[in-house]
């Protein structure tokens, strides 16, 4: 346990410098957002009020209030946490093919440490969920600063303000920041399990190398079948057949079958037919 | 002792090692000599369980390796294998706080021995700087084994000439060391056993000492007879 926690708070040190820029990307981006978004509004609103004398009640019929969502959809919002996905998905590779390829072959000495291979999977598969859970948590205390902006800036007869749990209920803000606990479990559940089918289809890769290609793409494949076998036996084959407690069982029982298995054939692969 | 018994490896449809058997004590230093490619580094990783092997059996002190085993034998391949934004210093915390065998006393005196800068970034190091590290990294570590992948290739001759001293003085005493060259020159007063190697097969294994005084031939003369016939 001991070297599995200092090899996580190895991992997370690897990318802290990264992940801080992405940090401060995400901030910075999201407030001047919030003020970009909330001034344009209030500049167009004097324009339409003052210069073309629209009356006030009148432009709010025409153009709205201004809510929240216009900030989070807007690019300000939007691109710092796609540029904050995107990285991780690429660092999902890069956490495995930097330690081979980089200019120090650190593999060989993280596979000669003296500990149970596997932690070190664990290890990269914590780092990766922590900087997942710690965007999101960022984003959770970045809300209601921005909010604060926007009212800061636009008074109450502009604005159409949502409650803070509201804005949890839009539609792209849904499934990245889940309402409720099962649907914490689900969503989570799902990127961790991706995340560990991609880390044993790397390891198959790097353990046959060319013919590990294959193997992991079919080895991804029936991951990605048994997962989701359940959901297709009700779309596809007997919709409405199952109660949906019933296909959130099943879900649930395929999810730890394909996870279990990630994590038994990444230990087999760590302690047998790795290659360096 | 390590015992390498009639390990096969193939890369491929290559067959790199053929049934190659060998043992290597501790207290002695073997060297498994042969030109580039005849499989010297793959038996080295076999060992260290970083490559797969497709039959055979190594065993360290009669057992197979498993984690602990690395308390007690380590590799230093050609290349550091330390990351290379860290400062020496890193790498001493990092060997420290995962290896219940780091000395490091014997790490502080092997910076002055090679009169190296715990404070240097390892990126920032000339090559013969950084196999210094490299091996400082291994010799640091109290380990009945060391299994060294040709530690003098591409460096200065002033670093060989120091590296070689290491081989002499008491961070070597008492340890098994088996070491990789195509460059026997170096070591060839270094070592006790010889292991030649071709094609995957070992040629001949052989104690220095005996061949020296029993038949008056050098480690060199033996490898012309074996090679050339």
């Amino acid at each position: 346990m001991k070297s599995y926690l200092k090899l996580v708070n190895f991992e997370v040190n690897r990318f802290f410098k990264m992940y801080l820029i992405l940090i401060g990307i995400t901030i910075l981006s999201q407030i001047i957002g919030s003020f970009a978004v909330s001034k344009r509004y209030m500049n167009e609103a004097n324009r339409m009020i003052y210069e073309n004398l629209m009356p006030k009640s009148q432009f709010i019929e025409q153009f709205g209030g201004l809510s929240f969502s216009k900030i989070v959809f807007s690019g300000w919002f939007m691109l710092p946490i796609v540029l904050c996905s995107a990285t991780l998905m690429i660092y999902v590779f890069f956490i495995w093919y930097r330690d081979w390829f980089g200019k120090n072959t650190f593999i060989y000495r993280l596979l000669m440490l003296p500990v149970e291979r596997i932690n070190i999977y664990f290890a990269k598969l914590t780092a990766i969920m922590f900087f997942v859970l710690g965007f999101i948590a960022l984003q959770i205390l970045l809300i209601p600063i921005e909010m604060h902006i926007l009212k800061s800036i636009v008074p109450a007869d502009f604005r159409t303000d949502l409650p803070f749990h509201e804005i949890f209920n839009l539609s792209l803000m849904v499934w990245l920041y889940p309402n409720t606990i099962i649907e914490f479990i689900l969503i989570y559940g799902i990127g961790l399990i991706f995340v560990s089918v991609v880390f044993t289809a790397i390891l198959l890769e790097r353990s046959y190398r060319l013919k590990g290609v294959f193997l992991a793409s079919v080895y991804g494949i029936l991951s990605f079948i048994v997962f989701f076998a359940p959901a297709s036996l009700d779309i596809f084959f007997a919709r409405g057949y199952f109660y949906p407690i019933e296909i959130f069982v099943m879900e649930l029982v395929t999810g730890v079958i394909v996870l279990v298995s990630a994590i038994w054939i990444a230990n087999h692969l760590l302690k047998y037919k790795i290659k360096v | 002792m390590i015992e390498v018994k009639n390990v096969k490896k193939k890369y491929g449809r290559k067959q790199v090692l053929k049934g190659v058997s060998f043992t290597a004590e501790k207290g002695e230093i073997t060297c498994l000599i042969g030109i580039n490619g005849v499989g010297k580094t793959t038996i080295m990783k076999a060992i260290m369980a970083l490559t797969p092997i497709d039959s055979g059996e190594i065993l360290i002190d009669g057992e197979k390796i498993r984690k602990e085993s690395f308390e007690k034998i380590t590799f230093i391949p050609d290349a550091i294998t330390m990351l290379p934004q860290m400062k020496i210093v890193d790498a001493f915390t990092f060997m420290a706080d995962f290896y219940k065998s780091w000395n490091p006393e014997r790490a502080k005196e092997l910076l002055q021995f090679f009169k190296l800068d715990a404070s240097e970034r390892i990126s920032d190091l000339s090559k013969g700087n950084t196999a210094k590290v490299n091996l400082l990294l291994g010799l640091a570590l109290d380990v009945d084994y060391l299994l060294m992948d040709e530690p003098f290739s591409g460096i200065d001759i002033f670093t060989r000439e120091q590296i070689a001293d290491v081989f002499t003085s008491h961070l070597i005493e008492d340890r098994g060391v088996v070491i990789t060259t195509h460059e026997i020159n170096d070591i060839e007063h270094l070592i006790d056993r010889a292991v030649l190697i071709d094609n995957g097969e070992v040629l001949k294994e052989f104690s220095v000492e005996e061949v020296r005084e029993n038949e008056g031939k050098s480690v060199v003369d033996v490898m012309r007879e074996v090679y050339q016939g």
